[in-house]
């Protein structure tokens, strides 16, 4: 649409079937994984193929339509042998908002030490989106256990502060994974995540007490925005 | 990968299947050499600042990113579960390649940087975002740049 106002595009696009139906002008079809259009964090020399490739289409004249393929898959797309996960006690699952509460500060303790080193080594962290500060996680997310719909300030509605809780709680694990040694491929942050940490386990109990909620806007959230479906239990 | 077979079920058949909009006309134009040319980010990761409010669901809005954005101040709002977030942990430039561009600048490749660059929320109905592709290109306009990277999530 931007290029019917005159501006020259180019679309980096994970998904060929649908560059094919949308046609841009300009596409690049590149192997790599959702969320990653330039294939590989912390590797500039594959970066900039990507990025060159993609450019270089700008200067096609044999328009109106150019889609082209990137050749190689990214080197992180396997996983890494070497890479070892934060090491936590096992917590097992709760029963009840109160233990979930007790288990959930035990592991997030234990793992601060671990995420702190995470932010060092990239200089940043992405948590930030539910604008509740990492120690009032557990009692928060263990009223929403309870089917509470706590209000939380900067946010519309108790369904979405719980969304981005969640997303908070995935960046902090996410994070503290790549603290240390090389780096994993994510479906190998994927499984320690949803199968090997307390957390995991607490999200998908967050999804349950979501789909019990009579608040239908939770309800709708928690079904689809909390656990990917890969990682629903059974 | 990204290759439809490696997507697992049932987003892959979500992918596959996504309505997407087909155009009567392809507009498609020419500009100067590479290395003349201002390049903008335009990206779907509905990448907001830090303590400003999250995309809402199905938003059509643009927001603008000064090119001095930090990146630590940089957060992935985006309603979809489906995509990978580690790869912006480690490094912005996965999503958003301003590091990469500006080298490309500074090498010649390309004649500059954009001082704005822009995000949406991919998933949302781009018959919603009408309002947001005349404000960006309102600003593309503005600044002269002529040439604008799409980079989906």
């Amino acid at each position: 649409m931007l290029e019917s106002r005159g501006v020259p595009c180019v679309a980096i696009g994970a998904v060929r079937v649908q560059m094919e139906k949308t046609q841009p002008p300009r596409g690049l079809f590149v192997p790599f994984q959702l969320g990653r259009p330039l294939g590989e964090p912390e590797n500039v020399a594959f970066q900039q193929r990507v990025l060159l490739q993609a450019l270089g289409l700008l200067e096609r004249t044999d328009g109106p339509v150019i889609l082209e393929d990137f050749p190689d898959d990214p080197p992180g797309w396997l996983d890494t042998h070497g890479w070892v996960p934060p090491s936590l006690p096992d917590f097992g699952t709760p029963a009840d908002p109160a233990s979930w509460r007790v288990g959930f500060t035990a592991e997030l303790d234990a793992l601060q030490p671990v995420w702190e080193r995470a932010r060092a080594r990239f200089g940043r962290s992405t948590v930030g989106l539910s604008r509740v500060a990492r120690t009032e996680w557990p009692a928060l997310a263990a009223a929403f256990v309870n089917g509470e719909l706590p209000i939380v300030a900067g946010h519309d509605t108790a369904a979405l502060a719980l969304r981005f809780l969640c997303d908070d709680i995935k960046a902090f694990y996410g994070e503290a994974g790549q603290a240390d040694g090389p780096a994993p491929a994510s479906r190998q942050l994927d499984a320690w995540f949803w199968r090997g940490t307390l957390a995991g386990r607490l999200l998908v109990a967050l999804r349950t007490a979501a789909m019990a909620s009579g608040n239908n806007a939770m309800k709708t959230v928690g079904g689809r925005f909390f656990v990917p479906a890969p990682w629903l239990p059974g | 990968m990204a290759r439809l077979e490696d997507i697992p079920q049932p987003t892959r058949d979500a992918v596959a299947n996504l309505p997407c909009r087909s155009f009567d006309t392809h507009p498609f134009v020419a500009g100067p050499p590479l290395a003349q040319r201002r390049v903008a980010i335009l990206t779907s990761s509905a990448l907001i600042r830090r303590g400003d409010p999250p995309f809402p669901f199905g938003s059509g809005e643009a927001r603008f990113i000064p090119a001095t954005t930090p990146a630590g101040e940089q957060l992935v709002s985006h309603v979809s579960i489906n995509f990978d977030r580690s790869g912006f942990q480690r490094d912005r430039n996965v999503v958003f390649p301003l590091d990469r561009l500006n080298e490309l600048a500074t090498q010649g490749v390309i004649g500059g940087v954009a001082d704005t660059h822009y995000t949406v929320m991919g998933s949302t109905d781009p018959a919603a975002m009408l309002g947001s592709v005349s404000q960006i290109a309102g600003q593309l306009q503005q600044e002269r740049i002529d040439a604008v990277l799409l980079t989906p999530v």
